[in-house]
């Protein structure tokens, strides 16, 4: 019994998420279950995973938020198409333009936050104002309606679509081969990652529920091959979001850099007393997450194909809620890509069923207010149990 | 000597010359436009708001560079609220007490969640700021409801008859606004004397006596100078009044009560200020419900300033009353700051506002220049602290 709470406990978001979905699915008479609705909830939602992840590396240094990275998206957008559309430069260098710009923020942003000391939402809240209005007036300049296209295909062909298109309804193999694959990767992983553990003496858990999350594993991740491979494919976007997803977890587990973002967290004046470099960590996080900000604009460019003055508007917030919802500390110090992944696949969930629902958009803004507020206060008040315990 | 005493006055009226300079710079860059009568009552009616949210913040800053993001759309919210119902025919002082509970009630909500749960400021706010933008889009139905009571037109400060009558009858000045600005620095110069007297009898420390008399003889002769130029135009409107209100007040509580004393206090160091035996959670709860009674009162204003409410109201509000307060030397790890300061923070926004626009400088780049205004002072602020370290 006691078993049966922990395991509750520790999983709480994926349960709800489980349920959130099964209530969609059945709300909306299976729509919610078609291909085409799986396809929406990645294409839709992917600027949220590598948004989030930024944010996240931000968050575990203690809590410390980007507010500007709706408003840098846009801006990056503009810069792209005054680069790709206006002066027709070449799809390569224009994204080479716009990675620098976003170095460029990054690394202001993050001396100014690390080694000037300025708190992070008062220097973000500056580049949220100033880069909304600075996209808005570039694009009301180099376009009569205020919004910049058509890109170059070459562009497009990067960041959205699908690798190897079939017809929707058609069953695509590629896809599902690429499914079967990935769960025999992920299958090696975990029983290699067992050994290895086992091997070095550490904590193991018991063999009944590696098999028991392997077989959720897979059978999640043939759902979703089986169920793209339907609706034409596997998208190109999913691609960004599991590399840049795996390259977080490796880092945020696995590195000493990453170690460090936790440590920062939990005791930054510790971390700085044991001669660990906190400006430094803290100046990365912000660089970090102005790269990461411009990956996420490629993709909503790409997927609207055009380049608008209302683009990004919000995304913080959905980025702060993934982070939030999917466990990370409101104070720092804790968190996991993997929580924040399932934060983010909650909330498009949410978003897209109430979508579906024909929920009017703006009970749509309450709705997330409130899932917002209510992550953060189960957090808390369930941290708050485990520190009794 | 000499020298270090003028690098202090200079050190302690940085803003004070700050927004001189600024002054000068649109006087001459709007060929003398920005210092017509009307332009000068324009000012204060359309930074009405900004007075009034930047006071509730900067109590909300105090207690720790705390913020609230949500005032906007409570000032939308509660605007919405108001125009819906006098427009069905309910009494304007009903509504106008219904907008002003709904404010404190909202401010309570939230105060309850930072103050007793310990949800962090921002994230609590931030929740708040998506749903009540979404709840005023619902009460106004997505549309425009115009305000036609002329009762609470005039007395909050909309359309052409929100001024005080000129009972004296001047030809071509309002006598009675002169007579009041006269008036006013009359009081102004006797506090100052009587102060001074009791602070000389109680042994407090007391500046030196040119100093305070050219101090009290410069405010006393701008404020003449003030309501001098309003007399020539129209004289005393309705929004100067609930401003001079509201900072009369906020002054008396942050600088002669308690509980503004506690403000500061727990800004300062938050620990010892509950070890000391204050209910700091209590100080957190009033200074938020507090920011939505005033943020309440900003709707009130807003609305009838612009005899409607629609549901685009107050978006970026609570960043010009963050930028106000900063720009006004509030610290942003609280503690310190002031409702003068804060005066002269908020008036120095609203002279670039008018300026850029009288110079008819893209609004878009208007929000660009105040991002950077922000950044800027935020900067000074923290350079100009470690200086004093």
């Amino acid at each position: 019994m006691k078993n049966a709470i922990t395991v509750l406990r520790k999983n709480t978001m994926i349960f709800v998420l489980v349920l959130v979905f099964l209530f969609f699915t059945l709300m909306t008479k299976g729509q919610m279950f078609t291909a085409l609705n799986f396809n929406a909830l990645i294409t839709q939602n992917a600027y949220v995973y590598i948004l989030a992840t930024g944010m996240l590396m931000c968050m575990l240094t203690g809590g410390n938020i980007d507010l500007s990275c709706g408003s840098f998206v846009c801006f990056v957008g503009a810069i792209g198409g005054i680069c790709m559309v206006t002066k027709e430069m070449g799809t390569g260098i224009s994204i080479l333009i716009m990675l620098l710009v976003g170095i460029v923020y990054g690394s202001i942003l993050g001396f100014i936050i690390a080694y000037m000391n300025i708190p992070p939402w008062i220097a973000t809240l500056a580049g949220y104002l100033a880069f909304r209005g600075w996209a808005t007036a570039l694009l009301s300049a180099n376009s009569s309606t205020g919004s910049i296209a058509p890109f170059p295909k070459s562009y497009l062909s990067i960041f959205s679509g699908k690798i190897f298109e079939t017809a929707i309804g058609v069953f695509n193999v590629p896809c599902m081969v690429i499914g079967v694959i990935t769960c025999a990767v992920v299958i090696a992983v975990m029983i290699m990652g067992r050994k290895n553990r086992v091997k070095k003496g550490y904590e193991v858990e018991s063999m009944a529920a590696m098999i028991a999350k392997m077989v959720i594993a897979v059978a999640v991740i043939l759902l979703f091959a089986y169920k793209l491979a339907f609706s034409g494919g596997l998208p190109t976007v999913l691609l960004w979001v599991v590399a840049v997803v795996l390259v977080y977890q490796f880092i945020t587990s696995k590195t000493t850099i990453g170690r460090y973002f936790y440590t920062i967290g939990g005791n930054k004046e510790a971390t700085r007393l044991s001669g660990i470099d906190t400006k430094k960590i803290m100046f990365m996080a912000y660089l970090n997450m102005a790269v990461l900000t411009v990956i996420s604009a490629f993709t909503v460019v790409a997927r609207f194909q055009a380049a608008n003055a209302t683009a990004g508007t919000n995304f913080e917030m959905d980025a702060i809620s993934a982070c939030v919802v999917g466990g990370v500390s409101a104070y720092g110090g804790s968190g996991t890509v993997f929580g924040m992944v399932v934060g983010a696949t909650l909330i498009g969930v949410i978003n897209l069923g109430m979508s579906l629902m024909g929920v009017d958009a703006n009970w749509q803004r309450v709705i997330k207010g409130v899932v917002l507020l209510a992550a953060v206060v189960f957090e808390i008040l369930n941290n708050k149990d485990k520190m009794k315990d | 000597m000499e020298n270090i005493k003028i690098a202090d006055v200079l050190k302690k009226y940085t803003m004070v010359i700050a927004l001189i300079l600024v002054i000068i710079f649109f006087q001459v860059g709007t060929e003398g436009k920005i210092l017509f009568a009307q332009n000068i009552n324009n000012l204060i009616s359309q930074n009405a708001y900004v007075f009034v949210l930047a006071t509730g913040m900067l109590l909300c800053i105090l207690t720790g560079g705390n913020i609230d993001l949500s005032v906007g759309s409570i000032v939308c919210f509660v605007g919405g609220i108001g125009a819906v119902m006098m427009s069905n025919g309910n009494n304007m002082i009903l509504a106008v007490i219904v907008m002003l509970v709904i404010g404190l009630l909202v401010g309570m909500f939230q105060g309850f969640w930072i103050a007793y749960i310990k949800v962090p400021p921002f994230i609590a706010t931030l929740a708040g700021m998506y749903a009540f933008r979404g709840l005023s889009n619902v009460v106004l139905q997505g549309y425009a409801v115009s305000v036609t009571d002329t009762a609470f037109l005039n007395i909050f400060g909309g359309g052409a008859e929100c001024y005080i009558p000129d009972f004296f009858g001047g030809e071509t000045m309002n006598m009675t606004c002169l007579i009041a600005g006269v008036l006013i620095a009359a009081v102004y110069i006797l506090v100052t004397v009587k102060t001074r007297i009791s602070r000389k009898k109680k042994g407090y420390e007391t500046g030196s006596l040119t100093g305070d008399a050219v101090k009290a003889v410069v405010i006393s002769a701008l404020i003449i100078w003030l309501f001098y130029k309003l007399a020539n135009f129209r004289g005393i409107s309705a929004a100067l009044i609930w401003i001079a209100l509201i900072l009369l007040i906020y002054s008396y509580i942050t600088n002669k009560t308690t509980i503004g004393r506690y403000l500061y206090a727990v800004g300062g160091n938050e620990k010892a200020t509950r070890l000391s035996g204050v209910n700091t959670k209590r100080v957190y709860f009033f200074a938020y419900a507090n920011m939505g009674l005033l943020a309440g009162l900003a709707g009130i204003l807003t609305i009838a300033r612009a005899a409607s409410a629609q549901p685009t109201y107050g978006q970026g509000y609570e960043m010009d009353a963050i930028a106000a307060c900063f720009i006004g030397g509030a610290s942003a790890y609280g503690g310190v700051g002031s409702v003068m300061g804060m005066v002269v923070g908020a008036t120095l926004m609203g002279v670039i506002n008018q300026g850029m626009s009288i110079m008819g400088i893209n609004a878009n780049y208007q929000s660009v220049v105040k991002g950077l205004v922000l950044l800027i002072a935020i900067i000074f602020d923290v350079m100009s602290k470690k200086e004093k370290n």
